[in-house]
């Protein structure tokens, strides 16, 4: 068996039944196209929990109109407070544009201040786990303050989110995963139907079962392989088009976690599994190719 | 390599003892068949349709199995050949069948080229041996034509020359003439001499009974998966079947 009979006899394949080849690609690339948000999602927001300058017990979000040096007054008369910082909303933005550079310029046009103005709490290292918990549910009552919570809940509550996005994502793309190893399981058993004549010339002439199968792994490999790479072609699209769309319609939530595309070893394992998978698919139809 | 060279020393080409096939507990498709074809013999197989001509060839070919009795063919009990060795032991043989068989998307030259490839001959040797093929079938001046461009009977040349491109040392042929009109059988025919003249043993299931008259070979005749009583006096190693390894 030589390389030009494997490739010229993959690329034969994929000529004979070019509707199912390209159905079998596309459904590949969109099995793939959905975890992929997914992973790009989370690994925006997961850069969103590491980008926090420095841990702060308790968050009070305040109204625009509030009186920042009363509430913060207000929280050091607690004797478990150490320090109380006042986040004004210049210096909230002043900090997201440090934070996030490449986003500087869909911010830069906006008219009014995207973030409302906080005050972080940290407690002394001998206040108790729940001191942090109690502060927050205390200032929810307080005049001036919009929301409070403690870093606690908002860290678990993000990291929640972030938790179950991943898992959504994964059951999906296990899902969809499944359900494109079975559409180029049916597009190599398609093929070997097209081939069958070609296939009994060539066990008749002594080719070993190797030689017949290895065109139809290749082809099947090629188009997973294909079907990832052009998944991450789409997402790639998706990612710059909502950028785009970031840039002129500024949005102060989806800004603040629409930074950044999938990091090199996430994106180059995409086609890596879609190849898998085309693979895995040919192996599942061939497994059941009768011998004579 | 040439046939003389891929022999198994002086033993017979085929040899057959006591094969029975049965398809399922009531079909009994060969029933107690012996017989022997020696080295470059041509021998013709014939017998009514349902005889079980093409069953035997199917056996000797290993497509099936006999349900007992040994079959030998080039010194191998093809019986007790293991899987991974069945597509070795076809390449020592060529298989012509009546419906041609052939690649319809492919050229005569990318036929024979294509089953070389397959066996990973390099493409010097391919052509050399392709065209060697197909000069001898006489069709070196259609090697660029696709099959639906040739005649019945180029179409059969060229399944032939498919056949005996890996210079086989055993030709078998299932009804090669049974699509092809009595001229065309004729020259069919005179192409299976000619190989046979150059060592190959050749093996011919046929129904053609005027045909084998006018060849002249030895016959075998199947009757309702057996023998013919005459032909089977004939089989001197009907009596012992010596064990022999895959």
């Amino acid at each position: 068996m030589n390389s030009r009979y494997l490739f010229g006899e993959a690329w034969a394949i994929a000529k004979s039944g070019p509707r199912h080849t390209a159905i079998a690609v596309v459904l590949i690339a969109l099995a793939f196209y959905v975890p992929g948000l997914f992973a790009l999602l989370s690994r925006n927001l997961g850069r969103l929990a590491g980008s926090a300058r420095e841990p702060a017990a308790a968050i009070l979000t305040l109204d625009a109109s509030a009186d920042a040096r009363g509430v913060a007054a207000r929280v050091t008369e607690d004797p478990r407070v150490a320090k109380v910082t006042i986040v004004g909303s210049a210096a909230a933005l002043e900090r997201f544009r440090r934070a996030y550079p490449d986003l500087g310029g869909a911010i830069a046009d906006l008219g009014e201040a995207p973030f409302p103005p906080a005050i972080e709490v940290s407690l002394k290292p001998s206040a108790p786990p729940r001191a942090a918990r109690e502060i927050a549910v205390a200032a929810r009552s307080w005049p001036g303050v919009d929301a409070a919570e403690s870093e606690e809940e908002f860290a678990a509550k993000f990291r929640d989110g972030v938790r179950l996005l991943r898992g959504a994502g994964l059951f999906l793309g296990g899902l969809l995963t499944v359900a494109a190893i079975l559409s180029v399981a049916s597009a190599v058993r398609l093929a070997l139907d097209l081939h069958r004549d070609e296939i009994g010339i060539m066990r008749r002439m002594g080719a070993t079962e190797t030689a017949i199968r290895a065109p139809f792994w290749l082809h099947a490999f090629f188009e997973g392989l294909a079907g990832g790479a052009l998944a991450l072609a789409l997402l790639y699209a998706t990612y710059r088009g909502a950028a785009y769309f970031l840039s002129r319609e500024p949005h102060p939530v989806l800004a603040l976690f629409w930074v950044g595309f999938l990091d090199l070893p996430t994106a180059l394992a995409l086609p890596a599994v879609g190849g898998a998978a085309g693979f895995l698919g040919s192996l599942l139809s061939l497994s059941k190719s009768p011998k004579s | 390599m040439t046939p003389e060279e891929r022999t198994a020393g002086g033993a017979p080409m085929i040899q057959l003892f006591r094969v029975c096939k049965d398809f399922g507990p009531f079909r009994h498709a060969l029933s107690e068949v012996s017989f022997t074809v020696e080295r470059g013999e041509f021998v013709f197989l014939t017998g009514p349709s349902g005889a079980g001509k093409s069953t035997l060839l199917k056996l000797l070919f290993r497509e099936e199995l006999p349900t007992s009795g040994q079959i030998v063919v080039n010194g191998r009990n093809i019986g007790v050949l293991p899987d991974g060795q069945v597509p070795y032991f076809r390449r020592t043989l060529g298989v012509v069948f009546q419906d041609f068989k052939l690649i319809g998307r492919k050229t005569v030259y990318g036929n024979l080229a294509f089953v070389q490839s397959v066996l990973g001959l390099s493409r010097g040797e391919q052509k050399r041996r392709a065209y060697q093929a197909l000069k001898r079938v006489g069709l070196h001046h259609r090697m660029n034509s696709l099959p639906s461009e040739l005649s019945g009977g180029e179409q059969q040349r060229t399944a032939i020359a498919l056949a005996i491109v890996n210079e086989p040392v055993l030709l078998l042929a299932d009804e090669p003439t049974g699509n092809l009109d009595p001229v065309l059988s004729e020259e069919i025919m005179k192409l299976f001499s000619e190989i046979n003249i150059r060592g190959t043993t050749v093996f011919v299931a046929t129904h053609d009974v005027d045909l084998i008259r006018r060849m002249g070979h030895r016959v075998l005749t199947l009757e309702k998966g057996k023998l013919r009583e005459r032909d089977m006096a004939r089989e001197a190693l009907a009596r012992e079947a010596p064990f022999l390894p895959g």
